[in-house]
């Protein structure tokens, strides 16, 4: 036991130093980088001035002197070769320091930490949430299978399976809070939340959470429902349901202490597995919601080329989706003792 | 071909298949729709289909432009069949045979539209019978049915692209890892699990800041992410059947790996791959609108739903251009997800017991 867990950390080392390899490597070699950025801007000044615009890096010289280039080169960590400024950032962030961000000139740990609670907030709420309208509907169907009810609220998680997250939020966002107005159109609270008393606070979050929730939950809705069924399908025609069933046990506790239980077995895998969803959100739900979460810094970083906040949130979400994987397997192996670890 | 003979069990599947209404319904109407998009010009185009002039035919349909004043018109470029449309609609003698909705997918209807009080109209134009723009006009004048129907060949094109890229690099490395297994499996699994952790909008959008994506750039750039989900199932899949008995007698009367992989195992693996199809299609086009939804995929004017997507959202007050393409999203997704239940449940030798 202890030796597997040591050898499932130790594969941790390699997988991450690979993926932050190959991004970091990405990231040096793509024109438009932070240097581009700045030189430009320096150039558009320039050329307010009166001076001829040249957009190429060398005429940078026109708005920056040469000892200017070097320390901003310097300080965005282009003035070595790639390999040894990866071995560098690697070396901070094993130090826990991740850099600052060249757009807000903020620590990127600190920029993360920042945005991490709303992130979470939704993440979990939308896990308790899917859960406890899954794990019931799922009993539900399959208890009753083929009937009446089983087969409209089949239609109805497929429409929502087969549509992705971010088009329901679309429609929600037209439907709900453009034309209705019963809600607001996005973000995460208020602009003068902080004046509110706490009970309109909390009134405030709910108001503005209910539909990037709904969108969240219909997301992974489809799939837990149906796994739900279709474990407990399999589990309710196993010979031991049937033993019981036989030895006059009552279907309700057939169900409920002997087939239930151990069909909960695969929605525990997916916990683990969906970590990093929790902690980090979806990007184009926030983006749609206009929610300040990590999903959203994330994808603005990568936009404007923000590299440390970019290797940053990389770091993070890898992180956790590498433990969230041997977490899932820890949690199988808990509730089926029939796992053994290797 | 051994291949694609029925043996008695997929007769049985197919059977079976058939008898899901809803599932068999949706592959039908699926698959006219892609016979539809195969011929879209013949639904939807700016040409026309037949034109009679002077007692000779045109088909303008496929092939080159036919300029104006081929059929007496005083200019050089190709022809406005609309136009030549109502010119003939007195004379008996020639006529023209416009498609049901005789508009390109990038062509602008810019004509100068009034409303009640004479006060001049801009795109988007809403839903109008008259003008055969019968799911109205996007806000630079395109007809939305039209964009529609092109933007789902392109996908549809794109999907079944990716298919065959990512099926065949997933079969393969799956089939590769599973025969192997040990030292090479493990390294293979390393390698995949660093790839599928590099955010896949990130080499997007990454390129997309370096050349513009085309169909193929894109489609390889995707399958670069793709091929891992058939790989790890292929990969299982040849570890369970490798353990069977028919294998080891294979083996045992000499069959060399080669055969076994390609006449044993993965015939036997093809139902498993068969139930991932319609699922992957339907990825590949949520995949593709989001993209282009985003800006990160096939430039414009390329008809697509991400496109139209976009510009929905952005105008709101034409509520006809996200209605249309979250419609059309809706419709084609679900039919795609219906199949595949229904596939899914043929395949499935289990019959669920249920108690009363």
């Amino acid at each position: 036991m202890t030796s597997y867990i040591l050898k499932r950390l130790f594969w941790i080392v390699p997988t991450f130093l690979g993926i932050t390899l190959i991004v970091f490597a990405i990231t040096r070699f793509v024109p438009g980088g932070p240097l581009e950025q700045v030189l430009m801007r320096g150039a558009l000044m320039g050329a307010e001035g009166g001076k001829n615009i040249k957009m190429d890096a060398s005429s940078g010289g026109a708005a920056l002197s040469n000892e200017q280039l070097a320390s901003l080169k310097a300080y965005y960590g282009f003035d070595r070769p790639w390999y040894q400024s990866y071995v560098l950032w690697l070396g901070k962030v094993l130090t826990f320091d991740l850099g600052r961000s060249t757009r807000y000139n903020e620590p990127v740990g600190a920029l993360i930490w920042s945005k991490l609670p709303i992130s979470t907030y939704y993440g979990i709420l939308t896990m308790l949430i899917t859960y406890l309208i899954c794990i019931p509907l799922g009993i539900w169907k399959a208890i009753r299978h083929n009937s009446f009810f089983d087969y409209i609220s089949s239609i109805l998680v497929f429409i929502g399976y087969s549509l992705p997250a971010y088009v329901v939020a679309i429609i929600l966002l037209v439907v709900f809070a453009s034309n209705l107005e019963w809600f607001p159109l996005g973000g995460f609270t208020s602009s003068d939340f902080s004046e509110y008393t706490f009970f309109s606070k909390i009134i405030d979050l709910i108001e503005h959470s209910v539909l990037p929730l709904t969108a969240y939950v219909l997301g992974s809705f489809a799939m837990m429902t149906f796994l739900m069924k279709n474990t407990l399908m399999e589990n309710l025609s196993a010979d031991y349901v049937r033993t019981a069933i036989a030895k006059g046990v009552s279907f309700r506790k057939a169900v409920f202490s002997h087939a239930v239980r151990n069909s909960l077995i695969p929605m525990a895998t997916h916990f683990g597995q969906n970590i990093s969803v929790i902690l980090t959100g979806s990007f184009l739900i926030e983006k749609i919601f206009n929610i300040d979460g990590l999903g959203l810094l994330g994808y603005e970083s990568l936009v404007e080329r923000d590299y440390p906040v970019v290797m940053g949130t990389l770091v993070v979400s890898s992180i956790l989706f590498l433990i969230g994987n041997i977490l899932s397997d820890f949690a199988v192996a808990l509730v089926d003792p029939r796992i053994q670890f290797k | 071909m051994k291949f694609f003979k029925m043996s008695p069990a997929s007769k049985r599947q197919f059977a079976r298949f058939k008898s899901i209404k809803r599932g068999y319904w949706s592959f039908v109407i699926f698959m006219s729709l892609i016979l539809v998009s195969v011929f879209l010009e013949l639904f939807i185009s700016e040409r026309a289909l037949l034109v009679k002039y002077e007692n000779k035919y045109y088909f303008p349909t496929y092939g080159h432009q036919i300029p104006g004043n081929v059929f007496g018109l005083d200019y050089e470029y190709e022809t406005n069949y609309r136009e030549l449309h109502e010119k003939f609609a007195g004379s008996s003698d020639n006529f023209v045979v416009l498609p049901l909705v005789p508009w390109g997918p990038l062509e602008n209807d810019l004509e100068a539209r009034y409303d009640q009080n004479s006060k001049r109209l801009y795109p988007p134009f809403a839903p109008e019978y008259a003008r055969k723009h019968y799911l109205g006009t996007d806000s630079t004048g395109r007809d939305i049915l039209a964009r529609l129907f092109y933007g789902f060949r392109i996908a549809i094109a794109f999907s079944i692209f990716l298919l065959f890229i990512n099926y065949f690099a997933g079969i393969m490395i799956g089939c590769f890892m599973g025969w192997l297994g040990g030292r090479t499996d493990l390294y293979m699994q390393r390698f995949i699990e660093v790839l599928s952790n590099i955010p896949f909008l990130y080499v997007v959008m990454i390129v997309a800041s370096i050349v513009t994506p085309t169909f193929y750039s894109l489609g390889f750039i995707m399958a670069a992410f793709g091929w891992i989900s058939m790989t790890w199932y292929m990969r299982t899949a040849t570890y369970r059947e490798k353990a069977r008995d028919y294998i080891l007698a294979a083996r045992s009367i000499g069959a060399t790996d080669f055969r076994i992989i390609f006449k044993h195992i993965i015939p036997n693996s093809l139902a498993l791959i068969l139930t991932f199809i319609p699922f992957s299609i339907s990825e590949a086009i949520v995949s593709l609108t989001s993209l282009d939804f985003l800006g990160y995929g096939l430039p414009p004017p390329t008809p697509s739903w991400g496109g139209l997507l976009d510009e929905g959202v952005r105008t709101l007050s034409a509520y006809w251009i996200l209605a249309s393409v979250v419609t059309a999203m809706v419709i084609v997704l679900i039919l795609v997800t219906f199949m595949g239940e229904a596939i899914r449940e043929a395949f499935d030798p289990k019959r669920h017991t249920t108690y009363e």
